[in-house]
């Protein structure tokens, strides 16, 4: 029935990604969908492709299992917003599809600001890529329910983990390279309202089990978590008294690459120039504050619900890490709604929003990166900024091939690993690799193209080579690595809170340190387009008095 | 849109104000929200206790003060729109447009100037 579900969801965002084909011609439809969606559109898009299923069931299952700890990922993944806020007119104004387009706009056509723009935009993508789709992996066999050594139709577990992989690798691409930026938007558009209808409907039918009195769900959560009396306080997961001081800066790290990484994430930034202009910009992204603030808060109640309602052991029991409580809840909600029947319509549903979530953000990942590839890479740096706007489309719909099937590839080979530090991490090179090189070429006078190229890599090196050096990957509890390996020097999981700082000081010493002037002029024209938006993309100059 | 005038408005009266209210603005809300936040996963991290306190029945500080970052969130979104709309928006919207006439004045020079050119060319042949 899931299946069921998820087909209709894909045969309706089929539709509209061939409509999309349709409608899309050059550079300013593939990549910034004609730059005609309203703000309330793009936010809901925007909103889309951030609410990924490591937010959906991931926080609603640590929750469940952690209590309140699991809550602090919810308010760091909201908060972050009110910085994307403050940055999303100027970077509107300033760029044309990506990232880079801003980065370089001071430092004039230098190759190594691309690249290494570009460099920063896939990598960011992939690592976040892989870590969906192996949760698409493992969603599945728990939702066909198939526990290990088990059959399902005569599919292996780990069979029906690499076909769903390959299958929403397929699909990716298809939206991304057939619709482009049109198809994809419309895809999570569709997606956000799905997931914001399931989950509000979920938390209302919670609540209301309880008489929606919030407390008493708490009271009832805390009685069925295995540790009464301490499951709604803090320390349950991060930061425990036991590890120390090295637990709490661990823990510091996490909430700081959280808050700063939103307004670097690609496929975000991406979104910033589908809009007619600034103004628009800043609506849809107070429409995704809203819409993304309603659905954090609604973790509270799936995460405390399932513990109250399915109770600690039960999930468990299905998967330790809980990425199931959202599911388990919906089953055990709707049977009491509406007997056994409903609880499976219910579960079919929440499964197969769960889907279309995964599904959404991977092509909104994808769409970023072969953005990034075609027009930084390819146009700017190959074809000197001088290709052919279909050679440039062409170049784009066949990079999204290319990553889709790097990506697929990867997600099958790591797919028996815990991944999930992956989405943390993808945070923390954002908040490293990008955000220092987009405030400092927004603010700073004297920022150079060294200053960008420094920064941009000494936040993707330090944060990647500090994780690899981490208790993540070696000589931890629970390392990628087995147990007599152990390589590890760096104390702490989260890298951000060392490699932001570092990739600031490597921006900075890069500017000062090189000889390369910095063109004075060019900053105030930046910073006079940035702030009013004159001669920005797609803004139509009034042409007062210049009649023919 | 030329290049110099853009880099002409950097010098305007208005613009300085402009991009002095936005300097402002923005460090203010940026401040006020990193702070507000790192006090209170500062919290979480150092002050236990103090976050175990009862509050509203079984709700304790810590979900009131993590509601209460959802609430500042928003109140502070809220606010910065309204500043913009009021004290942004109407002085970019002026400078942009000045530009944009700037802009479409050169360029009916440019025409007139090139129409002269072909006229001249034409009464010498």
């Amino acid at each position: 029935m899931t299946i069921g579900l998820f087909a209709v969801f894909i045969v309706i965002t089929l539709g509209v990604t061939v409509w999309a084909r349709v409608n899309t011609r050059g550079t300013d439809d593939f990549y910034a969908g004609g730059r005609a969606f309203s703000g309330a559109q793009n936010g809901l898009a925007l909103a889309g492709d951030y609410m990924s299923a490591a937010s959906f069931l991931g926080i609603a299952g640590i929750i469940a299992l952690s209590g309140y700890d699991g809550f602090l990922y919810s308010i760091g993944f909201l908060v972050a917003w009110l910085l994307t806020l403050l940055l999303v007119e100027l970077m509107r104004n300033a760029g044309r599809f990506t990232m880079a387009d801003v980065l370089s706009y001071r430092v004039g056509r230098r190759p190594m600001v691309r690249t290494a723009a570009a460099v920063s935009t896939v990598t960011v993508s992939v690592f976040y890529l892989v870590a969906q789709m192996v949760g698409a992996g493992a969603l599945v066999s728990l939702l066909l329910g198939i526990h290990p050594g088990e059959t399902f139709m005569g599919i292996s577990p780990e069979a029906a983990q690499v076909i769903t992989i390959l299958v929403v690798g397929m699909m990716m691409i298809f939206y991304v390279s057939y619709g482009g930026m049109k198809g994809t938007t419309w895809v999570q558009i569709i997606k956000a309202v799905l997931l914001m209808a399931g989950t509000t409907a979920l938390t209302v039918l919670v609540l209301s089990r309880f008489g929606f009195n919030l407390s008493e769900m708490l009271g009832a959560a805390d009685a069925r978590s295995g540790r009464p009396g301490q499951f709604l306080n803090p320390g349950q997961r991060y930061a425990k008294d036991a590890d120390g001081i090295v637990g709490k800066l661990d823990f510091a790290s996490l909430a700081v690459a959280l808050v700063l990484g939103t307004a670097g994430l690609p496929h975000i930034v991406g979104r910033f120039f589908t809009v007619p202009d600034a103004r628009a910009a800043r609506t849809s992204v107070n429409w995704a504050i809203g819409l993304v603030g309603a659905f954090y808060l609604m973790t509270l109640a799936l995460g405390f619900g399932a513990t109250a309602l399915v109770g600690q052991e039960a999930i468990t029991a299905q998967d330790p890490s809980g990425n199931t409580a959202a599911l388990q809840l919906a089953q055990a909600v709707g049977a009491s709604v509406a007997g056994p029947v409903g609880g499976e319509i219910l579960l079919a549903f929440i499964g197969a929003v769960a889907f279309a979530t995964i599904l959404a953000v991977v092509s909104g990942l994808v769409l970023a990166s072969s953005t990034s590839l075609a027009h930084d890479f390819f146009g700017h740096v190959l074809m000197f900024g001088k290709p052919k706007e279909s050679q440039e489309v062409a170049v784009a719909r066949f990079s999204a091939f290319v990553i889709g099937v790097f990506a697929v590839f990867l997600a099958v080979l790591v797919r028996d690993m815990n991944v999930a530090f992956l989405v943390a991490l993808a945070f923390a090179m954002a908040a490293s690799a990008n955000l220092p090189a987009i405030v400092l070429s927004l603010f700073w006078r004297r920022f150079n193209s060294t200053g960008v190229v420094c920064g941009v890599y000494g936040g993707l090196l330090g944060s990647i080579v500090l994780v690899a050096l981490s208790p993540v990957v070696s000589g931890g509890p629970r390392s990628l690595l087995p147990s007599p390996v152990d390589f590890h020097v760096f104390p702490l999981e989260n890298p951000g809170l060392v490699s932001i700082p570092f990739a600031f000081l490597c921006a900075v010493a890069g500017t000062l340190l090189s000889r390369e002037k910095s063109d004075p002029g060019r900053y105030s024209e930046l910073s006079v387009r940035a702030l009013t938006g004159a001669g920005a993309h797609g803004q139509p100059t009034k042409n007062v008095g210049g009649a023919r | 849109m030329q290049a110099d005038d853009l880099a002409g408005l950097a010098t305007d009266e208005r613009f300085r104000l402009l991009k002095a209210r936005f300097r402002r603005l923005a460090l203010t809300i940026v401040g006020a929200f990193l702070g507000w936040y790192f006090l209170y996963i500062a919290l979480s991290a150092f002050a236990r206790d103090f976050m175990a306190l009862p509050a509203i029945g079984n709700v304790n500080v810590a979900l009131l003060l993590g509601v209460l970052q959802f609430v500042s969130t928003f109140v502070l979104a809220w606010r910065y729109t309204r500043y913009a709309r009021r004290k942004l928006d109407p002085l970019s919207a002026e400078l942009r447009d000045e530009a944009g006439q700037r802009q479409a004045e050169r360029e009916r020079e440019r025409r007139i100037l090139a129409e002269r050119h072909r006229i001249e060319n034409w009464t010498r042949r």
